[in-house]
């Protein structure tokens, strides 16, 4: 079989159908064990009986599981995601209003989350041997045992109450305004022309950013570091320092295009736990993502809601599977065959 | 003069104390010249390559009156000069040629990131490269820069990188085992090669190796090293012709010949001695071993002493004297030449055939491992089964074990068909054992060797008391030659010929009538596959085990078994007696095998010079 | 004298499992004799002394060693029995979601085909979904309580567990002793059991331990977002919530339930970090790459 890049992103579609049919046949059923009544939260106190039979049966609560499931389903075919309980608005709306936010602000923490994380890498294995590496380890461990929700708190506290030095409210200064065009502030912000503005978006993100970054830099350092060291005891590394070629050449053109691989597909595997990690980012630091939108929508018990969302993040995490696959084929050249 | 070695010493620090490595090593390599080094793994001969290129690990430390390249000091070089040497006046052949380049990077580009070290201009590299390929005799040049390592063959990696060492036209090669894991024809035309090119570029080489008998016929000087120690040095030719140390001499005895009378082989007792072992030795390192010793031999180390024209031994002067001469093999074929007791085992058109799947989207190629196979083989009786990597042998012992399903035919065992899928696996299994190859894979870490030898009382239906299976635990040690005290060990702790022992001592503890060996004795030292081929000769004849042994190598075949079977690309090509087949081959695949052999008989020109055929997919 | 493995040895002598199992521990410990320990009742609340700071500085008192929170109630009981919670959420379902996953992946591994085809179709569709995300839902099915928390987690993470450890079991069936094991007569049954079950355990040890991290994490979350245990039970998440309100005039609400989580992942991590490097065989080369 040929395996090319192409040839992935087409299983993958294919593939991507039941996984989504199956993922949200879960949801669904798992939603409808809830104990509680799901329109409790959106009714007036005083309502009456027959109020609430009315809106349970306009909602479609009254008939059996697989019936709903299958209404809804011809809904999403035509597009349609359905009404948000708590919102009243329809459930696309807020998502696609939502989700550039999120989007944004999950590329900024993993674009940090992976420099850092290789750089400290490479660095922890140039220090091998020495006192600054085993540093560098304990380091690394105690920045992986704090989750990037407590490292929210923790940032908002040291640089935001304590040292004031970063906003850590919204994406931007109240004060200013932009035009939407896309919904990525960062974009849309230069697109205008507008540089104030542009920086004040940058230093909002700045904390969130790093807050997902530090959940992805320890374990990148980790895994290309020890990959770094598998790679090194191979045959073909001794064997270019016999043909005479310098360390440093060694290790950016042998080593770490071999030791890549493993990291790639922690990356893959992380990118898709981050977008999970936003959720409660985007809580503390007031953002409105789908993450924030998806919080809300728990706590409420919203159904449409929720089985939209996870519906998207779902989608999103097949993407950056697909993503991460492709990507491994181009560096392990053993995975083509001609 | 190009290498000029005097006086070598390499210490290592060991938590006990200083150890010597290298002991006072001398030698010099000519432009033009090969020297072989000699010896079985510990001795150190893979240590002199890293010390030349300055590559040791921390820890240890060199110390020689001369080190000089082409009259530089190595030594006091600096390291910018020592890396500028490298890979440029001194080149590397490395042993395991698969895994000496860059997976992920294409020929083309490994060769290229080479010739641009050398100072080639962009423009001509990938024509120097396709040139340098031609010059080892691969087909399609061109075509294979574009190829990954992973699609090559062992012996086309292996020509790729002479190719990367003589690419610079180097004055000194050294070449650390290059032929050990090819197969014995792709070993022949590489050994043709490296000598045409090492001629035509009239470069120093130095052949380290095991073989002393390859040693011979390669190299125009050999030096011998035991445990870190010089102990002869020669002519070649002298060397192994008459070889004056009785290391020299039990290397060449531990040996089975090819030709000539089927002489016992005389092992050597126990192993080399390890590296932390070697700070107790004040005296000779080989004496404990050394059948001529006596006590001065421990107090102090000999002096290197010319002996004969050229050839040097340190020894003491009575080993000049020589030694009983060598015991003939009692006739252990000759037990059982008369074998109307009956087929044990018989295959009848047997075959294997991988892949082909017919699933909907998997349409692998189909792959016939064996292919209509019939042999038997007979009560009490050994029959060998050689060929080269590929040719099925490997398959055709699973499928004898029952590891495998037929895809075709029939195996009977006593007359019965047990071919698979059978109802019950112990009906399959009764009667036969197995001894795999590599004892590291095949032992599991975590189990004591007390435990280990007696696994297969552990199955159902086995009621034995822990004092009985003790017994039998230590019976089996016994019989196989190894020490009570390995009884609460770990497979990690022991020696390779041990672990090589405790994997035949579990086989035996069935008492199985059949035992099926892969390649068992292929990795070990040459004074080690002795011990343990005695101990198969022995086995046979105390416990009246047939044996089926697949191997490599033609000599070994012959002097444990009574008859071979010849396979090629899975089909079985020849087939007799050993004796008639090897002196007599009718097929011309076996004279080819017989012919790519190094003699016993040096005087026998070898490699066949007309093994420089190009070759494509080998 | 006992006999140990050397393995075993190796990693009672390696210092981060001797500091990180201490720390586990010590945190067992608290979580077993929070009754004892705790000097209030952590649902007592006293609104006279609400947002009371921690004992040391100028307003506070030793009665409160930790200071108060909104409500009045002791924040040190509550960390303690926030503790509790944690302990018992991490331990069961560390181990819960470690045999599922490991027994699926033995499944998977040894006998392949079909079962592990759909074993690994499952695990596939499990894992195209963020885990804290799937555990939310779960939790807005089930309800509150501490069983829930537990069962949650483990239909999540079981599929950590069973990708890892499916790899290794791969791994160990290639080598030629089990062929050997069938050879010396074993059922397939023996030869799970005897043979690949001791060889996975040591990474079955070092995943559990990290694991046990992850579920701490898991139920901080699912508490500050208030879908965890109920209400009335004092939860490590739940005090991060409510302190988050008052981070500017009573900081040490926030900080303390911070250090609990970070203690307990820490030591869950520093352990599986030793127990790795003393059952990785390739560490004795590693050492040889340090020049």
């Amino acid at each position: 079989m040929i395996e090319s890049g192409f040839g992935i992103v087409y299983r993958r579609c294919l593939v991507a159908v039941p996984t989504l049919l199956v993922v949200s046949v879960l949801v669904f059923v798992v939603l409808r064990l809830l104990p509680a009544d799901p329109l409790a939260m959106s009714l007036p106190p005083n309502a009456t009986q027959a109020e609430m039979e009315e809106m349970r049966h306009d909602m479609g609560f009254d008939r059996p599981i697989p019936v709903q499931y299958a209404i809804w389903l011809g809904q999403i075919g035509r597009g349609d995601f359905g009404t948000s309980i708590q919102f009243r608005r329809s459930v696309s709306d807020l998502i696609l209003a939502a989700l550039p936010t999120t989007l944004e602000l999950v590329a900024v923490g993993l674009t940090l989350g992976i420099l850092l994380g290789i750089g400290c890498g490479v660095l922890m294995f140039a220090w091998r041997g020495t006192a600054k590496e085993q540093i560098a380890d304990l380091g690394s461990v105690v920045v992986m045992s704090i989750p990037e929700f407590l490292w929210a708190i923790l940032l908002i506290l040291g640089l935001g109450v304590g040292v004031r030095m970063l906003p850590f409210i919204g994406r931007i200064d109240a004060q200013m305004t932009v035009p939407t065009t896309t919904g990525f502030l960062l974009i849309d912000t230069l697109i205008a022309g507008n540089l104030p503005a542009f920086l004040s978006v940058l230093e909002h993100l700045a904390l969130p950013a790093f807050s997902l970054a530090l959940g992805l830099t320890p374990l990148i350092m980790r895994v290309l570091r020890s990959s770094l060291f598998d790679t090194y005891v191979e045959d073909y590394i001794a064997l270019a320092r016999l043909r005479g070629l310098s360390e440093r050449r060694i290790l950016l053109r042998h080593a770490l295009k071999n030791a890549a691989l493993p990291t790639v597909s922690l990356i893959g595997v992380q990118a898709g736990f981050m977008f999970g990690g936003t959720l409660l980012v985007e809580v503390i630091y007031t953002f409105p993502g789908i993450g924030n939108l998806m919080v809300q929508a728990l706590r409420n018990h919203d159904l449409p809601l929720i089985q939209g969302i996870a519906l998207v993040y779902c989608v999103i995490v097949l993407v950056l599977n697909t993503v991460v696959e492709v990507a491994y084929l181009r560096l392990n050249p053993k995975l083509r065959k001609a | 003069m190009l290498l000029e070695v005097a006086d070598l010493n390499v210490t290592v620090r060991l938590a006990a104390g200083e150890v010597a490595v290298l002991r006072d090593v001398s030698f010099t390599v000519e432009a033009g010249r090969i020297l072989g080094l000699v010896g079985e793994s510990g001795a150190g001969k893979s240590m002199i390559g890293r010390v030349v290129a300055r590559l040791l690990p921390a820890g240890f430390r060199v110390d020689a009156r001369r080190l000089n390249f082409n009259g530089e000091d190595l030594l006091s070089v600096s390291p910018e000069r020592q890396r500028a040497l490298l890979g440029n006046r001194i080149a590397f052949v490395p042993q395991e040629a698969l895994s000496a380049l860059n997976p992920v990077l294409t020929i083309g580009r490994q060769f290229e990131e080479h010739l641009a070290r050398l100072g080639v201009p962009r423009r001509e590299r990938r024509a120097r490269a396709a040139r340098a390929l031609g010059e080892v005799r691969l087909a399609h040049p061109a075509e294979l820069l574009d190829r990954y390592p992973f699609q090559l063959s062992g012996g086309m990696c292996q020509r790729v990188l002479i190719a990367l060492a003589f690419s610079s036209d180097p004055a000194l090669i050294i070449a650390d085992e290059p032929t050990t894991a090819l197969d014995v024809t792709t070993q022949a035309h590489i050994v043709t090669l490296i000598r045409g090119l090492q001629r035509a570029h009239n470069t120093g080489l130095l052949f380290i190796t095991h073989d002393l008998r390859l040693a011979a016929h390669l190299c125009d000087e050999i030096l011998v090293l035991y445990a870190g120690d010089v102990v002869e040095r020669g002519p070649a030719k002298m060397v192994f012709g008459v070889p004056r140390h009785p290391y020299t001499r039990a290397l060449k005895r531990a040996t089975p010949g090819l030709t000539g009378p089927r002489l016992r082989l005389a092992a050597l007792p126990d192993v080399t001695p390890g590296v932390a072992a070697l700070g107790g030795f004040r005296g000779c390192r080989f004496a404990p071993r050394c059948p001529i010793a006596d006590p001065d031999c421990a107090a102090a180390v000999a002096q290197l002493v010319e002996v004969a024209a050229g050839q040097w031994v340190r020894c003491t002067p009575r080993c000049a004297a020589g030694e009983a001469p060598l015991v003939a093999a009692e006739e252990a074929l000759a037990l059982h030449a008369g074998q109307e007791h009956g087929a044990l085992l018989q295959l009848e058109a047997t075959a294997k055939i991988y892949g082909g799947s017919r699933s909907l989207w998997r349409r692998g190629r189909a792959v016939a491992a064996v292919r209509g196979a019939s042999f038997t083989v007979g009560i009490g009786e050994a029959v060998g089964v050689v060929g080269e990597s590929g040719s099925g042998k490997s398959t055709l012992a699973r499928l004898v074990m029952g590891l495998e399903a037929p895809s075709a035919g029939r195996i009977l065992l006593e007359g019965e068909d047990v071919t698979l899928p059978l109802p019950s696996w112990r009906e399959r299994i009764r009667l036969m054992q197995m001894i795999f190859q590599d004892p590291v894979s095949a032992l599991n870490p975590r189990r004591r060797v007390g435990n280990l030898v007696t696994q297969a009382l552990e199955a159902k239906g086995q009621t034995l008391s822990r004092a009985e299976r003790h017994e039998r635990a230590l019976a089996l040690l016994r019989d196989t030659g190894l020490p009570e005290e390995l009884m609460p060990r770990f497979p990690p702790q022991l020696s390779g010929g041990q672990r090589q022992r405790v994997n035949i001592a579990r086989a035996l503890c069935a008492e199985p009538r059949l035992l099926v060996a892969d390649e068992i004795v292929s990795g070990l030292d040459v004074s080690v596959q002795a011990q343990i081929l005695n101990l198969l000769l022995r086995l046979r004849r105390e416990h009246d085990v047939a044996l089926l042994f697949i191997s490599h190598d033609l000599s070994v075949v012959r002097y444990l078994c009574e008859r071979v079977i010849v396979m090629c690309g899975g089909e079985i090509v020849e087939a007799g007696p050993t004796e008639e087949v090897f002196a007599a081959p009718k097929h011309p695949y076996t004279r080819t095998l017989l012919a790519a052999v190094p003699p016993d008989d040096i005087s026998r020109p070898w490699p066949p010079e007309d093994g420089m055929a190009p070759l494509g997919d080998e | 004298m006992i006999r140990l493995s050397p393995t075993l040895r190796r990693c009672l002598a390696e210092p981060r499992v001797r500091v990180g199992g201490g720390l586990m521990l010590a945190l067992l410990l608290v979580a077993l004799f929070a009754p004892v320990l705790a000097p209030h009742n952590p649902g007592e609340q006293d609104l006279l002394h609400t947002l009371a700071p921690p004992a040391w500085t100028a307003d506070g008192e030793w009665s409160f060693a930790l200071g108060t929170d909104s409500l009045g109630r002791d924040i040190l009981s509550r960390l303690i029995y926030g503790a509790r919670v944690a302990m018992r959420v991490a331990t069961v379902a560390a181990f819960g979601a470690a045999l599922v996953g490991s027994v699926l992946a033995l499944i998977a591994g040894y006998y392949g085909g079909w079962p592990d085809w759909i074993i690994g179709r499952a695990v596939d569709v499990w894992m195209s979904f963020p885990p804290v995300i799937l555990s939310l839902i779960l939790m807005v099915g089930f309800g509150a309580g501490l069983n829930n928390v537990i069962l949650a987690i483990i239909i999540v993470d079981w599929t950590r567990f069973c990708r890892v450890v499916r790899s290794e079991v791969l791994a160990v069936v290639k080598r030629d002793y089990i062929p050997a094991a069938r050879l010396a007569g074993f059922s397939h049954l023996q030869v799970v059991l005897k043979e690949i079950v001791p060889a996975v355990t040591p990474l079955l040890l070092t995943l559990v331990s990290i694991e046990m991290g992850i579920a701490v994490v898991v139920e901080a979350i699912l508490s500050f977002v208030g879908l965890s245990v109920e209400p009335s039970v004092p939860a490590w998440g739940v005090m991060i919530a409510d302190a988050r309100q008052y981070m500017y005039e009573a900081p040490w609400g926030l900080i303390v339930p911070v250090l609990g989580i970070f203690v307990s992942v820490l030591a869950a991590n520093v352990l599986g970090d030793g127990l790795r490097r003393s059952v990785d065989p390739r560490l004795a080369q590693r050492l040889a790459v340090i020049r």
